[in-house]
Formats: C-alpha cells, structure tokens, sequence
C-alpha cells in the first residue's frame, strides 16, 4: 500500500481539529474495510489518514425509552447487531448490521463507516431510514442532526461537509406492537454485497390497522431510499396479502436501478417486488408476535 | 509389460491407509513456507504497471520522474528485456512485459524494484504511457469471420511446452494456414454418417450452450524470490510453482543459463489448479540480473484476476440424436474455446471428451481456438472439459426428458468402456465410467430423490440431476530415491512439487514396500539440483507417475537391503527372506533377523562392509488412466428469487485404488466444490471495452462454507493398468462435471433449461419468462 | 515517516519500526517474523491473514499496524503451547482438513474465535462463522468435520 501520514486524536475536538489543519488529501479512519481496499486497489491516495479509533465521543450504544437509541458512529457492526436492546427493538437494524460482510468485517467495520461511505448497497442503510434515524453531525461550530434521508446525496457522497465529523446515529424509540426486518438479495448466502436490500418497519394500531408503515430499499437507486407511495398504501390499512402486493408493487416503482456486474435492473425491479411484499409480511408478523409477547 | 490387476485393499499394510499428511504439523502451525514468506539478505521488492487498454499500441513510456523517486532503484521496460525467438511472442510467459502492441488489459508494460513494495507502488504512479487505441475484438464467435479485425499482430507458429503436461494427446492442432486470422487453432474428428444418424434418431436436442471465464482461484498469489548472484553468476528462484523443473527448463532456455547455474526452489504451493507452473518468474529474474541483487515479486490480488491465466470461456453448440430405445445415434458439434489474447485454451481435449464419453456412432466435432484481447488462458484443473461436459451432458439429460428416458440407464447404455474409442481413434485403456454410474445409482441421493423432491417447502421447487465427466490424464516422465539411513529409518526424495498429499502417499508406498510403518519414512522434495526429475503436478498424474517412481525405487532399496541381509544372515539360496516390522529375515527362523537399524549402521558406518542402500525407480508413462467421474445434484430454488440453493451433492469417481482415502475424499470434495463454483456464481465479467468488471474474490465469488452443502464421496475402484496398485489420477475429474450436474438438477426443477454458467438467479428467473 | 510502536503478540512484546501506512499484517510477516498469517488479497475478501485481536476476529491486511499498538494479538503461532497442538489444529491434521494450507491459519483462527463463543456450534453455525475464509482446495466438508471434532473435544476437556 502506498504509504500515508496518520493521526490518532484522542477527542473529538482534537479530531475535528485534525480535519481542518490537514483539509487536503485527509481521510478519516473508522474500521478500515472500506477505506484501506479504496486506496489499496481503488486509486485513493490520502496524504493523511485521520483515525477515528481513540474518539470517545463516538463509542457507545444507549437506550431510553423516552428518546430512543443513539449508536455512536464508532460501534463495531458485531456490537450493534447483537445489542440487546437492537435485537429486540430494533430488529431490522440487527439484521442489517449482522450481514454486512464476513465476522471479519463486521469487527471491525462501523456503523458511521457503513453509512458514511454512503454505498447504495450498505446494509445498515435502508434499516436506520425505516426507523426514521437522525445522523448527529460535529463540528468546530457545534453540532447538528440531519434526518437520514437528507444524508445521503450519491453513491460515496452525503450531507458531510468539509470539516464535519458523523458522531452518532440516533433512533426515536421504538413504537409498541411494530415490527421490522431487513432482508437483501446476494448471489452467495453470506459475505457478498446486496443486489436489493429490502427494510420493513410497520406499527399495528389497537384496531389492528397499520399505524405506520416504513419501506426502505437498497442497492436500487444512487442512494438508499424510502418508498413514500408504498408507505401511504398501507397507512391505516388491515395487512393482507393482497394490500402488501400492491405496496410491493410501488415500492418496485420506487426503485431506479443500474445494470451493472451484481445484477441487470429488470432483474433487481423484480426482487424488490418479491422482496418487499415477503418483508412486509414478516414486519406485520413480527408486530403481532410482539403485541402478544407483550400481552402475555 | 502385461499387468495384471493389482491386489485387493485387504492385501495391503499402509498403501490404502487414511494417514493424515506427513507435514500437517507444519501447515497448522503456520510454519510451512510460501515463495512469499521467503526474504533474502539485501532483497528488493518489485510491483508491475499494467495496461487499462484492451487493445493498444504503446507509442511511448516516460519512466523519468518514477526513476527519481527515492527508494526506486530501476524502472524496466520491454526494451530493457532479453530477445526471444519470434515464435515466442505466442508465449504469454514469454513476453515480460508489452513492447509494442498491448493485447489485453491487465498485461505488465513495466517493472518497477525498489526498497520497499509500498515505494515501488508509488513510483508506479509516475510512469507515463502514450497509447494509441485499436479495435477490441472480444467475442469469440464474431471474432471468427474472416473479415473481422485482428485481436493482436499475427502469430506464426504456437509455442505449446506448457500444455502439454497437464493433457498428453497425440493430436496436433492445425494452425495458421493462410491469411491470418484471430482462429488460433482448429481440430476436426469425424466418425462415420452424422446425416444418417439423425436420420434414424427419434428426438435431436440442437441447442448453444455457454461457459464463461473461470479463475483457478488459489488463495496464494503467484510470487517468486529471485536470486541472481553476479559473483558466481548462479540464479536461484524461490516460487510458487507445480512444476519446478519446467520453471527450470523454461528459464534455461529463455535466459541461456546452464541448468548447473540455476536453482528453482519449489517452495511450499497455496493452490495451483492448473493455473500456477509459469508465468512471473522470468520477468523477477531478469529483475535480479539489472538489480544485481535479490527481488520479490508477489502479485496482487486484482493481478491475479486481470493478468494471470484463467480458463478460458467456450461457446458450445451441440446437436445430439437419440432412438427411443436411448441410443445415440449422432453427435454433430462446434465449440469455440474463447482462449484470450495467447493461444493456451486446450480445444482438441474439449473436443475429445465433448465426444468421448459415450459410443457416438456417428460424430462430426469442430474446435477452434480463438483470440480476442482478454487475459491469456492458461490451464485449470482440466482444462476445457467442464465446458464441453456442460454441453454434452446437458445435451444428453435434454434427449433423455425428451423421449421419457431414465438418465443414468441411458447414459449406461451408451457409456465408454475398455476398448471403445475415442473421437481420435484412440483406444481406452481399463476405464471404471460403467462403475462409478452404477455407483451414482446407487446413492442415497439418488434413491431417495422423488420423496426428497415431494419434501419442497413452500414456495420452492427442488430437482435432482446427474452429470458425467471425465479427463484422460497427462504423462511425463519420473524419478525417485529412496534409501535407508543410518539409524534404519527411510528418506524418500522426489521432484514433484506437493500441493494435495502426494508426498504422504509416495511415504505410504515406500512404507508399504519396504514393510515399515509410515512414520519410519520421511519425503523430501528437493529443489532442481537436489531431486531426481519429475514433470509438473498436473494432468492429474502426480501419484499416477511419481508414485510409480517411488514404487520401483522402493523395490529397488529392498532388492539391496535382501542382498545384503542374505550375505549377512548366512541364507542360503533356498532361503526365502523377507521384510517385516522394520527388519529383514531369513522365513520361519525368527532369530535370523537384521533389523534395519543395524542395517543402517552396517551400510554407512566407518569401515561398513556394505554399501548404502539407495534404491532408484525411474520410470516412463505411455499409457494414460483416464478418470470419471459422476456427480448428483440435489437443489432447492426459491420459486420468486430464483435463488438455487444446493441441498445434498454426491460425487461418485472411480479412482482406480485410492492409496489414501483420505486425501482422495478431500480432492473430490475440493474439486466439486470447484464444478459448483462454475455451475452456479463463478464468472469473470468483462465489459465492452474487454475491461474485467469483478477483479476482486468479492465479486468473483467462489463458493464459502456457507453455500456448500457437506459433500458426500463415494470411490470407485476400477484398478488401472499402470498406476502403483492400480490407482489412476482423481484431481482434474472431480471438477468436470458439476456445472451440467447443477444444471440438469435444476431442469428437473423447474422445467426449463439455462444454458448459460453460471445459473445466477438472474438467469433462473429469465428462462421463467419473469424479467 | 517510520515510527516505533510495541505490538503484543501470543503474548510476548515486539518492538517494531513501521510506516504508518504498514498493515498489522505487514509488520507481524516482515518486523515481527511471524510468517504463519498469509496474504490472499488484501482486501479482506479472503480471510487468509485473519488474526485475533482483542478477542476479535479480524482481517490483518485491512487494519493498520499503529491501530493494533496496546491490543493483545494472536497468531496462528499462538495456539500451540509447549509443541502440544490446540485441539483444532490436531483435528484439522487428522481429518483431513489440510490440502494446500495456505487459508489454514486464518481459518483456525476462524474457528478459534467461533469456539470461543459459541462452544457448541451446529454445522450450520460453522459454515457461517468461515464464511470470510475461502478454502478453494477442500469444499469445505472436513474443515467442518474438523471444527466440529475440536468442539467436542474442547467441551469434554472442560466439562
């Protein structure tokens, strides 16, 4: 690999400060599996490699009912999947997090890496985007939140400006009786990248209609996306198969894929038809399976 | 010499043993060493610059400001490189680095050695290139036509030395005649009225079908240590090869250094697969000669995928007749062997197994070998037969559904045995195809298969199919030592490079005939000037020669050792002696024993009365022992993804006698494995600019743990005529029948064929009719 | 610019000199000598330089050296103790699970760290634990034999 100059900062201020004195050719480190096969195959060559290892700032994974989740933008893709409280409230997120690469990736991969590289295909995406996630944002002049689904502009690019450091993804708490999943398409079982990432996230209301309904898709458009049509389908609607089809149906509207060497867009069109109307089963499952744990 | 079958299993002591590898303590422990772990005192570290054309012309390479950079200590271009012959400019392992005309993308246009690999990157960066585009010729099929452009300069005459190890056929491709064309090469076998044939056939599947370019997928890169010392002049090479006498005799010939003067190391090997004999190590030695001093070379991961040599892909169009009653009555066949921009694809092997697994009475195969500016091909385990296998055997389960046929009975029924002939008119020699189908037939996945397919969850389809395939084998002659040492214990030395347990065979052999335990004999593989000769670890014929070697060498050192113990002993000539539990004795008089220790002592100690016993075997191949193979695919495909998941895999091979079950088992594992890759995610994507698309073993995708199911062996033993005990070779066979078995078993899933590899769930859903 | 920095490796300390840009799996081969970890790609797509560090699997080629100063590191190298073999490596010599061995270190370690959580793993579970490591030469089927053995070993060994 072509060689670098590195730092470590210890806080984040000091981190922010790093950014700014070396604004050129400065990239930051989090877990490295994107960063390091950039520039060692990719044709990135940074002058100064900024590690974000020794951050504080940016480690943790909190939980109160009253505002929610807050993932610090450091945490190891293996923590936060098999996080209690992700696990079982924020299911979809576990299981996005918990298939991103190999074990080998996901320790040392991190969730604000995942998103900040802003790949169409990132797994963690379209599960934080139907948990309506906020990425926190620091930088000299403070901080600032910024919906999620304002963040991502295109393929390797969001919302960061220069200077600016992602410290946490926060999630607003979790509704009762909803239920989520994610679930993607890859030639092999594991260790690949989404041809289609499929989220679903739905809120039964006590009259058993669905409250709210969340879709979010990956690997189909420039960025991760939300399926607005779809979710307005089934706002205060009974689940049914057929009602799911039909918001499968918009959802693949929705999409804009590229053809490229993962797969063709007719091909992946037709796997976030398939994909949706199974996730949006799952989730509505899911959500009744809680309410009656909880009943119990 | 006529042979006679050899004994049976039961007759055996450690030959047909499940012995765990002599040197796994070594491999589990991380201590054996790869060319890339080799460092030499003063060493330099090299880093290759490849071309982003498919087609170019080089009008100019500026290495100046690359050559300031500290720590570089020479940039080379092909002007810098020694003169070969014209006719090796045929030769991918020939031309070091492009000199005029860059013929695919990824080839090396010029070398950089420095102090570090990281500085010999950067500099990588300062060399400028002026091209000039050509025409991309990329598809082989158009590439044929007479009119279309040329992918490179033509080619007089074909350098073939290193396809030659790994299939040894008598038949010589027609080349070059005439105008030049981008056909490389061409064959042709014919038998008797293929029109008459299909006259009298009551249904004929006529259909195209597609395998694409395939990696041999080593873990371990292609790295070489060269050593040129301008004191004595001597060369030597630390790399990664299976053949590193070839390396020898290639880089003799190519650099005029005497083999006294040249060393190749074959270090410890991380994967061949065909793919790994010769390709980088005359470019790190001519970079030690410049450098005077020694130089690293290790490629990359994408140079693997970009600039190594693959297997080529293979256009395949069979037309195949069949009587109701299952006979074959024609084969009629073109198959265009995509060979990229060198010659190397092996079209004739194609086009003789594409013909050569069943009694085709009437038969007409053309094969072609044609250029385009992709990669260069080289061999993989065998080469170009999982692509005419895909074909045939896809084919022949096309004519079976058709006419309501049962497809293990007709390919019984139409099967090759001893005696039928090849497409060459080549004879087989003692072939097991009829048993190891019986066997097939007779394994619990096949049996079980029609209440298996009942079983399907919702929402998935299962199907269950069969596929043949086999290889012929490769030839080259072999040597051996063995000899007792001093303290009675046995060294076995050999030249084969082991990559998949053939030193624990060769120490089960010795140990077999010379009546000791295994652990009693230790095997070397000395390097070029140590070891007796051997040829390349490929064509499946390491075991099947080396081991004969060994075999008569072993013989040889008990012939001395009864010589000298029936001299010590006092036998006389009525004496029958033998061997047994590590000492020699005179039968039924127990207490006239010399154990081989004192044997030892008295062959090599101060003023010994004996000479050593250094048994030598060396031997010759003439006959081949061909192996088949049959594979069973069970798969379950999710009806709305087209998601195949495979559910049960069973590979029936006949492997003559399998000196170590064990080892065998995990070459027919390793080698399924392989046909599944090529069945169902392997393929190397190349864009219309002839650009690789998925250089990366991330989007390359061979098979993980999870997408393999456990894969169930079952070993045929049909002894071969040749082979130590009647083993014949089992690593190229394993592999040659997947892609069809996948195939045929998701046919009978889904109801319809894909008849391009691999079946990706893309694929799957167009031959639906969904996208 | 080269710095100094201390890596602790199956416990012993090495003081290496290393650019900043140096892979932890760099400097363990070329500063540290330990060539057991091997490199397949790069790009952790492969899984043949994986390394333990912290109790955590990793890919070497992917994290730099300086990121690994203070961390316990364990090698290949590591898991044989006074020339006795770790259950695993006994098993995957015995087995058969050894065919060229360059992705072997890397998948012990694949295994090591799958035991080390999950002591009893179904195979399904292995199969998904060495998924990051590609074998090319064994199908997989006795490197699973082999993991599985060394569980029930491991588990009998400290009932």
């Amino acid at each position: 690999m072509k060689r670098f100059d590195y730092a470590a900062p210890a806080s984040l201020r000091e981190a922010i400060d790093t950014l700014r004195q070396r604004a050129d050719g400065v990239r930051l480190l989090a877990g490295g599996t994107d960063l390091l096969p950039q520039i060692k195959e990719g044709g990135l060559w940074p002058s100064h490699v900024v590690s974000l290892r020794r951050v504080p700032e940016l480690r943790g994974i909190s939980f109160d009912p009253s505002t929610g989740l807050r993932v610090g933008a450091a945490e190891l893709l293996s923590d936060v999947a098999a996080h209690e409280v992700v696990s079982r409230h924020y299911q979809a997120l576990a299981e996005g997090a918990g298939i991103v690469g190999s074990v080998q990736t996901r320790n040392m991969g991190t969730i604000g890496g995942n998103v900040c590289n802003a790949a169409p295909s990132a797994d963690t995406a379209p599960p934080l985007l139907v948990f309506d996630a906020a990425v926190v944002i620091a930088s000299r002049d403070g901080e600032r939140q910024l919906p999620l689904s304002e963040f991502f502009l295109g393929p390797g690019r969001t919302a960061l400006a220069p200077g600016e450091i992602a410290v946490a993804l926060e999630l607003p708490p979790p509704a009762e009786r909803s239920g989520s999943v994610y679930q993607r398409h890859t030639p092999r079982k594991i260790m690949d990248i989404a041809v289609v990432g499929v989220a679903c996230r739905l809120v039964l209301a006590p009259d058993e209609s669905m409250a709210e309904a969340r879709i979010a898709l990956g690997a189909v458009a420039p960025t991760s996306i939300r399926c607005p049509d779809a979710e307005a389908l089934l706002q205060g609607r009974a689940p049914s198969v057929a009602l799911f089809e039909q918001a499968a149906d918009a959802a693949r509207e929705a999409s804009s894929p590229i053809t490229d060497v993962r797969g063709s867009a007719e091909f992946r069109r037709e796997l976030v038809r398939v994909m949706t109307a199974r996730c949006l089963a799952i989730a509505a499952e899911r959500a009744r399976l809680l309410s009656e744990r909880t009943c119990r | 010499m006529t042979t006679t079958a050899e004994p049976t299993r039961t007759e055996h002591a450690v030959v047909g043993q499940r012995i765990p590898r002599i040197e796994g303590r070594k491999k589990v422990t991380g201590q054996s060493v790869y060319a890339a772990d080799v460092s030499l005192p003063g060493m330099l570290y090299a880093k290759l610059l490849h071309a982003p054309h498919a087609h170019a012309r080089i009008k100019g390479i500026d290495t100046s400001r690359a050559r300031m950079l500290e720590g570089v200590e020479s940039v080379v271009t092909a002007s810098d490189l020694p003169q070969f012959e014209a006719r090796r400019r045929s030769n991918r392992a020939y031309v070091l680095l492009a000199s005029d005309e860059v013929v695919f993308a990824g080839q090396p246009v010029a070398a950089v050695v420095a102090t570090s690999s990281a500085i010999a990157d950067e500099a990588l960066d300062l060399i400028a290139v002026e091209y000039e585009e050509l025409p991309v010729v990329l598809d082989p099929v158009a590439a044929m036509d007479p009119g279309a452009p040329l992918a490179r300069q033509p080619i007089e005459e074909i350098d073939r030395s290193e396809a030659r190890g790994h299939a040894t056929v008598d038949v010589r491709e027609e080349e070059g005649a005439g105008k030049p064309t981008n056909v490389a090469s061409q064959v042709r076998f014919t038998r008797g009225d293929v029109a008459q044939g299909f006259a009298e056939a009551d249904a004929v599947v006529e259909d195209t079908w597609r395998t694409p370019f395939m990696h041999q997928g080593y873990i371990e890169p292609h790295a070489t240590v060269a050593g040129f010392d301008p004191v004595s002049g001597e060369l030597t090479l630390y790399t990664g090869t299976q053949g590193q006498f070839f390396v020898r005799d290639q880089i003799s010939n190519m650099l005029r250094i005497p083999e006294t003067k040249l060393r190749v190391v074959g270090m410890e090997l991380g994967g061949g697969f065909g793919g790994k004999v010769f390709l980088t190590q005359a470019l790190a030695s001519v970079l030690s000669f410049i450098a005077k001093r020694p130089v690293k070379l290790v490629y990359t991961r994408t140079e693997e995928m970009t600039s190594a040599t693959p297997s080529g892909g293979c256009v395949a169009e069979v037309k195949l007749g069949m009587k109701r009653d299952g006979t074959i009555t024609a084969l009629d066949a073109r198959l265009i062997y995509d060979t990229g921009a060198f010659p190397g694809a092996s079209a004739v092997v194609g086009a003789i197994l594409l013909g050569g697994y069943y009694r085709f009475p009437n038969l007409d195969i053309r094969s072609y070998e044609v250029l385009t500016n992709k990669v260069s091909v080289g061999a993989i385990r065998a080469p170009a037969a999982h692509n005419a296998t895909f074909a045939i055997e896809s084919a022949l389960d096309e004519a079976c559904r058709r006419l309501g046929l049962d497809p293990v009975e007709t390919r019984l029924k139409n099967a090759v045995a001893e005696g039928d002939e090849m497409p060459t008119q080549q004879k087989y020699p003692r072939i097991g195809l009829v048993e190891t189908l019986q066997a097939a037939r007779e394994s619990a996945a096949w049996r079980e298969r029609e209440a298996w397919k009942t079983a399907a969850p919702p929402g998935t389809k299962r199907g269950v199919g069969l596929a043949i395939g086999g290889w012929l084998g490769g030839l080259q002659p072999a040597s051996a030592v063995v000899e007792l040492n001093g303290d009675g214990t046995i060294n076995v030395v050999v030249g084969a490079n082991d990559i998949t347990g053939t030193n624990t065979a060769f120490a089960q052999i010795a140990a077999e005939e010379l009546a000791v335990d295994v652990s009693e004999v230790s095997v070397v593989t000395g390097d070029t000037r140590t070891a007796p000769f051997a040829g390349m670890s490929a064509g499946s014929k390491t075991l099947f020669t080396v081991g004969r070697a060994v075999k008569e060498a072993a013989e040889d050192a008990r012939r001395q050792i009864i010589a000298v113990a029936r001299e010590r002993l006092g036998a006389t000539e009525e004496d029958e002696l033998e061997l047994s539990g590590g000492e020699v004795r005179i039968k039924g008089q127990p207490d006239k024993a010399l154990s081989y220790r004192r044997l030892g002592g008295i062959t090599t100690g101060f003023g010994a009365a004996y000479a050593p016993i250094i048994g030598r075997g060396s031997i010759t191949a003439r006959r081949q022992a061909p192996g088949f193979a049959a594979h069973v695919a069970a798969v379950e495909i999710d009806d709305a993804t087209g998601e195949v998941t495979l559910r049960r895999w069973t590979t029936a091979q006949d492997v003559g006698f399998a000196v170590n079950p064990l080892n065998v088992e995990g070459q027919l594992q390793g080698g399924s494995a392989q046909g599944i890759g090529s069945g169902l995610w392997e393929e190397m994507v190349f864009d219309v600019q002839g650009h690789l698309r998925n250089p990366s073993l991330l989007d390359y995708r061979m098979p993980t743990a999870a997408d393999l199911p456990d894969i169930e062996t079952i070993l045929v033993e049909t002894p071969s005529e040749d082979g130590p005990y009647g083993a014949r070779g089992v690593g190229e066979p394993s592999i040659v029948p997947g892609a069809a078995a996948v195939a045929n078993a998701v046919r009978d899933a889904l109801g319809v064929r894909v008849n391009d590899a691999p079946i990706t769930p893309e694929r799957v859903l167009r031959a639906l009719g969904r996208i | 610019m080269k710095r100094p920095i201390t890596l602790k490796i199956n416990g012993q300390r090495h003081d290496v000199l290393v650019e900043p840009s140096a892979t932890l799996l760099e400097a363990v081969r070329d500063q540290a000598g330990l060539m057991g970890a091997k490199e397949g790609c790069g790009t952790g797509d492969c899984g043949a330089c994986s390394m333990i560090v912290d109790g955590r699997l990793v890919t070497s080629c992917l994290m730099l050296a300086v990121e690994a100063e203070g961390s316990d590191i364990t090698t290949i190298e590591g898991l044989a103790r006074d020339g006795q073999l770790h259950p695993l490596q006994q098993a995957f010599i015995d087995l058969g699970a050894v065919q060229c061995g360059y992705c072997i270190p890397g998948m012990i370690l694949a295994g090591k760290a799958l035991l080390d959580a999950n002591p009893n793993p179904a195979p399904d579970e292995i199969r998904r634990a060495i998924a990051g490591n590609l074998c090319r030469c064994t199908g997989y089927t006795k490197i699973v034999e082999a993991i599985a053995a060394a569980a029930t070993q491991l588990q009998g060994a400290t009932p």
